[in-house]
């Protein structure tokens, strides 16, 4: 998905999309909704609250779209306000979330509940996720970004406004955490793990 | 370095590939609303720089309006003198206004005059809508 719209910058598509085509910006919308969608849901948000700020970031978007000089890939780019607007959402909210430190209670639960062996690859997946979603929020953002997007840790960087050295710091602690989380849902002797 | 030793063992590819396998729910009209909701900001944008340009123009009137009674208050024997300057202007019009009356001319002239008052009408309520 990143790569294809980094083929297009430039392009006749994104010549219509920097100019204010309404049709370029749906497409473009359709592409990385689920992008925005999921930083939205890694951040935390509910699923009222994911809605509202996918739709700031895509009006902020909008708007910035004209001024946009194609320095950072496009799905960083938008990566980056989504990212933004999520944290300062919470910030708004005054929800005394502590996003490098508290761990999700779901962690428990589903370390207690999930059963051992036997889980298909897909459900697998969601496990991974359900895990992912249990670390501390900037940690599940950088090893979203750095495992499901494919971004480098320079980029991450640059998305979170942090040194590379902390990112690096993050991913490292959140591989442990993940391991640990992993072994206590679905056992040792599992494919992930 | 640490980027390096991260990517280098099966659990991070594990990892990659499961985070990889999961979709992300996604309300289904999530881009037509959001579609919606930038035309109407945008109709609103757009009315309000309508009323805007609107107030100005009734500002501009009122104040023409208040710089003509303050003038005419202010400076009477000037206010008199181009009000019997208008009056000459106007007598002028009138006697130019008889001398083409007798022409078919006339005629043609009011029908362009007329013309362009429609073509004005038109233009500004198309530019309205």
């Amino acid at each position: 998905m990143a790569d294809s719209a980094g083929k297009e910058q430039g392009g006749e598509w994104f010549g219509r999309l920097v100019t204010g085509d309404h049709r370029a910006f749906a497409e473009f919308v359709d592409k990385y909704k689920e992008s925005v969608f999921l930083c939205c849901r890694t951040l935390g948000l509910r699923n009222d609250e994911a809605e509202d700020v996918a739709g700031e970031t895509f009006l902020a978007a909008y708007k910035a779209l004209s001024r946009y000089k194609g320095q950072a890939e496009l799905s960083t780019w938008l990566w980056r306000i989504a990212y933004h607007k999520g944290i300062s959402f919470i910030r708004k909210k005054g929800r005394r979330i502590e996003l490098l430190t508290e761990f999700s209670e779901r962690f428990v639960d589903e370390k207690n509940g999930r059963p051992g062996a036997g889980i298909e690859a897909e459900e697998q997946a969601e496990v991974v996720w359900t895990a992912v979603k249990c670390l501390p929020r900037l940690w599940a953002v950088a090893v979203v970004l750095f495992y499901r997007q494919g971004k480098s840790v320079k980029e991450i960087a640059g998305i979170m406004r942090k040194r590379e050295n902390t990112i690096k710091t993050y991913l490292f602690r959140a591989r442990k955490e993940l391991k640990k989380i992993l072994v206590g849902i679905l056992g040792e002797d599992i494919d992930v793990v | 370095m640490l980027s390096d030793k991260l990517n280098g063992d099966k659990f991070d590819e594990s990892l990659r590939r499961a985070l990889r396998g999961h979709t992300e729910p996604v309300p289904t009209d999530f881009t037509a609303g959001l579609l919606r909701q930038i035309k109407q900001a945008q109709e609103r944008r757009i009315l309000a720089r309508v009323v805007w340009e609107e107030r100005l123009v009734l500002g501009g009137c009122v104040v023409l309006g208040v710089i003509i009674i303050s003038a005419a208050v202010v400076f009477p024997g000037t206010a008199a003198g181009f009000t019997g300057q208008v009056k000459t202007l106007t007598d002028k019009i009138g006697q130019a206004v008889e001398v083409v009356s007798s022409w078919r001319q006339l005629y043609m002239v009011f029908a362009a005059m007329f013309g362009f008052a429609v073509y004005s009408l038109v233009d500004l309520l198309a530019s309205d809508s």
